[in-house]
């Protein structure tokens, strides 16, 4: 009764705006990984590797490198430029803008973290992309990178947070939807040209996790 | 326990040029130049707009900084907090929700990597997940099934 009066009282007040909760992430429980310890491994023989991160900057991620690597890191947001040529509606901007933030300078970078970048391209960005990399890593370098093996539509973006030398977990978020371009592991080697496929795995969420190495 | 100073600069505070002291501060306000606190705490309060490079023993972002921020110690970037320009520390943490865009460099003082197994060693697959923490130098293997 007390409470329908509080009603009452609350509702012959004047209205207030309504306020709209950001979209909440999705967080997965940490799932291991066979393939983040090579790469750890990789980037163990370098004396201060430079790393260039192609993702969301996520904190965990760099304080985690910085510790294990004692690295330099820089970051590129792609999914920054994929969300905001998806919601303008110009798809054919993509491709220029993501290599305007990615470096030019050739054998620079140790490591390249691509998450899973590239699902969210067509095939002309794709190959652009993957060239770029090729020519920026030094050798002995390595590329970090995601697959979905799954056809069909992507409504997030998956961040991925190292929870330890051998474990990941993901966290998505909202995305402007975009058809995944599946990449079967032949037009995967093709694209990654003259490197070596390391270590591919195929993850219970349907992704293959695998990492390439520059002769 | 010895009171540490601490100074506050205003929200209507601007300030262009070089700022250097030897006292923990507060920047509520705006700064164009260079900041200079080698044995101090530094923190950019949520109202703070600074374009300036920063040299500091402890630096906390809760403001706006465009420039390159060097720490003897570390660097803080909370969710409010945004960075566009290099880092530079020993220990960088960055906030969910907070903006950064540049680079990190986290090279130990006199220190190099912490040497993780090479990458055509052993595998190192058959590690347990559980109960490992989510940073320090990584373990030696130890034979057990796999947690995939």
């Amino acid at each position: 009764m007390a409470g329908l009066f509080k009603w009452r009282s609350r509702s012959a007040e004047p209205v207030e705006t309504v306020e709209v909760s950001a979209p909440v992430p999705v967080e997965e429980p940490a799932t291991a990984s066979k393939v983040l310890p090579k790469l750890l491994a990789a980037l163990g023989r370098q004396s201060h590797p430079f790393i260039l991160d192609l993702g969301p900057v996520v904190g965990d991620n760099i304080a985690f490198f910085g510790e294990q690597l004692a690295c330099k890191i820089r970051v590129e947001d792609l999914f920054e430029e994929i969300e905001q040529c998806a919601r303008a509606g110009t798809p054919d901007a993509l491709g220029q803008r993501l290599l305007a933030r990615v470096p030019e300078t050739p054998a620079s970078v140790d490591a390249v973290l691509c998450w899973d970048v590239f699902d969210y391209l067509d095939r002309p960005t794709q190959q652009a992309l993957a060239r770029r990399l090729i020519h920026i890593l030094r050798p002995a370098g390595v590329i970090y990178v995601f697959f979905g093996a799954k056809a069909g539509e992507l409504t997030v973006y998956t961040r991925y947070i190292v929870a330890g030398p051998e474990a990941l977990r993901t966290r998505s978020y909202p995305a402007t939807p975009t058809q995944r371009q599946v990449l079967v592991p032949r037009d995967v080697e093709r694209l990654f040209q003259g490197l070596k496929m390391t270590e591919s795995v195929l993850l219970k969420s349907n992704t293959r996790e695998t990492i390439f190495r520059k002769p | 326990m010895q009171a540490r100073d601490n100074v506050n600069i205003g929200k209507s505070v601007v300030i262009k040029g070089e700022l250097s002291g030897s006292e923990d501060l507060t920047i509520e306000g705006q700064v164009e130049g260079k900041i200079e606190l080698r044995q101090n705490v530094l923190t950019i309060g949520t109202n703070g707009r600074i374009k300036a490079a920063i040299f500091a023993k402890i630096i906390v972002v809760q403001g706006e900084v465009h420039g390159d921020i060097t720490a003897s110690e570390r660097v803080d970037i909370r969710d409010s907090g945004s960075v566009d320009g290099d880092v530079s520390a020993p220990r960088v943490s960055i906030a969910d929700g907070a903006h950064f865009r540049g680079s990190i460099d986290m090279q130990r003082q006199g220190g190099t990597s912490a040497g993780a197994k090479p990458i055509d060693g052993k595998p190192a697959e058959s590690r347990p997940v559980a109960a490992r923490p989510a940073s320090g130098p990584i373990p030696a293997p130890v034979p057990a099934a796999s947690a995939r």
